[in-house]
């Protein structure tokens, strides 16, 4: 114990001094602000400063990087909720409730409460890291690839949850999730499905490529049909401090998120990605009244923010004690380190202490700059929906242009979100819900890769996934959960019937 | 016959006045930023390779090298945009033996691997390592290929990717012993790592990043696969002495412009590039990745370049990968 106050009092000398305290806050601010810019994402940015940081010494480099990460994830759920467009991934989840929020002038406790959130679960995730990493890395690595399915299994079920309206229609919107997961080079034989000759589609298409269209564009075209209640952020969002009663309804949600984030934030596997999708899921399973889902129900914001920000901190332990970086951003900070001559593995922490410590001490410290910068801000941004919307939404509409060019330099991306964007507006004309689709999309693949690879080490018998003990339960809880889900839908059916009757 | 006597007396003219202008045009350059196309996404090792030398010859010119990653299909997204970039000096690419193996993998590129470039140098040479979990008995690559006959198809082998050289490096492996070795494909080399660190699978070909794990006792080291002991882990064997003669595979790292670029501006950037990879820091930022400095002239390096291309081609072959 004694040894973990050293390493964090070292840490802190490192990570206070005046030049660090400057690279954390320099790193916070552009984070919060590409973060802000929907498509601009953390990768985009990181790799543009990148040569900047080979001058500077390994510690600020990494704590500047850093900031600017969990800096986005802060900043990210700023546009999901005041105009629905998620910056990336994550940050898909808080459009649901936060944009259903924002529409009805509670932006400002949407904006409030995530910021809160992502604060206790950035500290508690930190915590987590100073004390747990090297035995969390280990735990992380017993997950198989058997794991893996199953966990993504539960995931598909628990994606239908997410609507709120038909069944059989987020049903649908999964399988169509699923096949566009599909477009790509498969990961066994390295043959191209769907890519129809296209070479720009032989790693799929992106994510954030559908997200930002079916959430943000689908939107934006929608809105050109209500005249009237286009403006419906107007003056009385000026209130941007929680009441008492969202805060009794959110505390228990930012707990549960960080818990579940933090956890599937480890698993090098990109499980950040998905926290945010398991978390509302909970949620809503939990809420005495799941209905008031996606109408604006605050644990449906608390909850997967939280999730996400405790997801995007223990993402870090599998970098600094392994180096294996478990999604794209963190491979870039394996490559600063690289350049910064510093190889990354379990030696980091012995040979270099100072650095980890000093980068973990920094998280703090820059989880507190992104709390104090954010909530005076949060008058800013509800300010900004005053901009008269003929001004404003095509400069987002731009925004997002340069965004999803700067994610892979391709134009083909930026014409595959315009036709997601119609596609989308279809979707809402027909009362069919993207986030199942989106989920489906996120998890399809990885399911298959790691059913596919299972199967490969196992020599094609399926019984591997119901001998690990991990496995079986998470494979019994989605048979549960499923069961959970058709049952009343199947009364409700015989209830229809009898009537008729 | 007078307009050949023309045509003869033009050609006589222009060719030194065009030669005239070129050099002149090489002195000149580079007057304006240089684009490095690097077929990757940020954070990879050719990234690393192309930042560390961009960063240099920015210093030293004058002008911004500007990193353009362009990560996609197999490294041949960002390769078809450099063969196709204007030939004047402003762009230049940097890759790894993927360029060399992707010119038999992929069954339609849109570009040619050896016409569409000139051959600037090689950068680097680095030897993957041949490294299995500590739970495998084998403590050599002649007990290795031992067990693997004894357990015909029972061990796996993880890869970052079908048709990628950590791939063919093992293919080449299994058929020069002889061995029935299962190919368990990951996306990248991070999940191959974490799988072979946990003992799902039991064998890898791998960068030198490894030995932070070998080093633990995690992971044990067999051997390198280039045709000399690697500087960084001198005591370790090639698979060659240990076990497996003639085989050979090298991780290698090279700068190409367009073709047709002109050959005064290929040597330029030649000396310039080979004096940086002899500077001392150089030197020892590859060093910790394991890679060690080549900076060989642009004739040796199209020998190489074919070299490599017609022996991959052959592993691509036995190893039944192929993308249409």
């Amino acid at each position: 114990m004694t040894d973990i106050f050293n390493n964090l009092s070292l840490g802190f000398s490192v990570a206070l001094t005046m030049m660090n305290l400057f690279y954390a806050l320099v790193g916070a601010l552009l984070g919060t602000l590409i973060g802000v810019l929907p498509g601009i994402g953390p990768l985009a940015t990181i790799a543009m400063l990148l040569p900047f940081t080979f001058n500077l010494p390994a510690v600020s480099a990494l704590i500047m990087l850093a900031g600017i990460y969990y800096g986005a994830q802060y900043g990210g759920s700023t546009t999901s909720i005041l105009v629905n467009l998620p910056g990336e991934a994550a940050s898909v989840i808080t459009c649901l409730d936060g944009y259903a929020m924002a529409r009805q002038g509670r932006a400002g406790p949407a904006l409030a409460v995530s910021a809160l959130g992502s604060f206790f679960a950035g500290c508690s995730a930190t915590v987590l890291i100073a004390l747990f990493a090297p035995p969390l890395s280990e735990l992380a690595l017993q997950f198989s690839a058997v794991e893996y399915f199953s966990l993504m299994a539960l995931g598909l079920v628990a994606a239908v949850v997410l609507a709120h309206g038909s069944l059989l229609k987020a049903i649908a919107m999964v399988f169509l999730g699923l096949f566009l997961g599909l477009v790509g080079a498969d990961v066994n034989s390295g043959l191209l499905r769907f890519t129809f000759g296209i070479y720009e589609l032989s790693d799929g298409i992106g994510v954030v490529v559908i997200a930002m269209g079916l959430f943000g564009f689908s939107e934006i075209i929608n809105n050109l049909e209500r005249r009237e209640t286009r403006v419906v952020l107007h003056a009385k969002v000026q209130k941007w401090m929680p009441s008492r009663d969202d805060f009794r309804a959110s505390w228990k949600a930012v707990l549960r998120g960080t818990t579940l984030g933090s956890f599937l934030g480890i698993l090098p596997g990109g499980g950040a990605m998905i926290s945010s999708f398991a978390s509302y899921t909970l949620e809503k399973r939990l809420a005495v009244d799941p209905s008031r889902f996606g109408k604006g129900a605050i644990e449906g914001v608390a909850g997967p923010e939280s999730a996400n920000n405790a997801g995007a901190q223990t993402s870090f332990i599998p970098l600094l004690t392994l180096g294996i970086p478990p999604n794209a951003v963190m491979a870039l900070m394996l490559g600063a380190m690289m350049i910064q001559g510093i190889a990354p593995g379990p030696q980091v922490m012995v040979e270099r202490p100072e650095l980890f410590w000093g980068v973990i001490a920094s998280m703090w410290v820059g989880n507190l700059m992104l709390v104090v910068l954010n909530l005076p801000l949060i008058g800013i941004w509800i300010h900004l929906l005053s901009v008269p919307y003929r001004l404003l939404y095509p400069a987002i509409l731009m925004f997002c242009c340069i965004g999803v060019y700067s994610l892979n330099h391709m134009a083909l991306d930026v014409a595959l979100t315009a036709v997601f964007g119609l596609l989308g507006y279809v979707f809402i004309r027909l009362d069919c819900e993207p986030a199942p689709l989106l989920l489906g999309f996120i998890l399809g693949p990885l399911m298959e890769e790691n059913l596919r690879r299972a199967l490969l080490l196992s020599r094609g018998d399926p019984t591997v996934f119901f001998a690990r003990p991990i496995s079986l339960g998470m494979i019994l809880l989605s048979g549960l959960l499923l069961l959970l889900i058709i049952i009343p839908a199947a009364r409700r059916k015989r209830e229809e019937v009898y009537r008729k009757e | 016959m007078k307009w050949i006597c023309l045509l003869a007396r033009l050609v006589l003219v222009a060719v030194p006045l065009l030669s005239y202008v070129c050099s002149a045009f090489a002195q000149s350059y580079p007057n304006k930023p240089i684009r490095c196309i690097v077929p990757y996404p940020p954070g990879g090792v050719v990234d690393f390779h192309a930042r560390i030398i961009g960063q240099k010859l920015s210093e030293s010119w004058g002008q911004q090298v500007v990193i353009d990653n362009r990560g996609g299909a197999g490294a041949t997204l960002g390769t078809a945009l450099a063969a196709k970039a204007a030939p004047d000096g402003y762009t230049f690419l940097v890759v790894s033996p993927s360029h060399a193996i992707n010119a038999t993998l992929y069954k339609k590129l849109t570009f040619n691997t050896e016409k569409d470039f000139a051959p600037v140098t090689q950068l680097t040479s680095a030897p993957l390592i041949l490294v299995v979990h500590s739970s495998v008995p084998a403590k050599s690559t002649k007990e290795l290929i031992a067990l693997a006959k004894s357990k015909p198809g029972q061990l796996n082998y993880a890869s970052s990717g079908s048709g990628t050289s950590t791939h063919l490096a093992a293919v080449l492996f299994t058929t020069m012993a002889g061995v029935d070795i299962v190919h368990i494909p990951y996306k990248g080399g991070g999940p191959a790592t974490a799988d072979l660190l946990a003992g799902h699978v039991q064998m890898n070909f791998a960068g030198i990043t490894l030995l932070s794990h070998i080093k633990s006792g995690k992971l044990r080291a067999l051997g390198v696969t280039t045709a000399k002991r690697s500087m960084a882990i001198p005591d370790l064997p090639t698979i060659a002495e240990s076990g497996l003669p003639g085989y050979e595979v090298d991780a290698w790292y090279g700068a190409y412009f367009p073709a047709e670029t002109p050959r005064e501006i290929v040597s330029k950037l030649n000396k310039e590039i080979v004096k940086i990879l002899h500077m001392a820091d150089v030197k020892a930022h590859f060093a910790s990745q394991g890679a060690e400095i080549v900076g060989n002239t642009p004739e040796e390096f199209a020998v190489f370049t074919k070299a490599e291309i017609d022996k991959w081609a052959k592993v691509v072959k036995d190893s039944g990968a192929r993308v249409d």
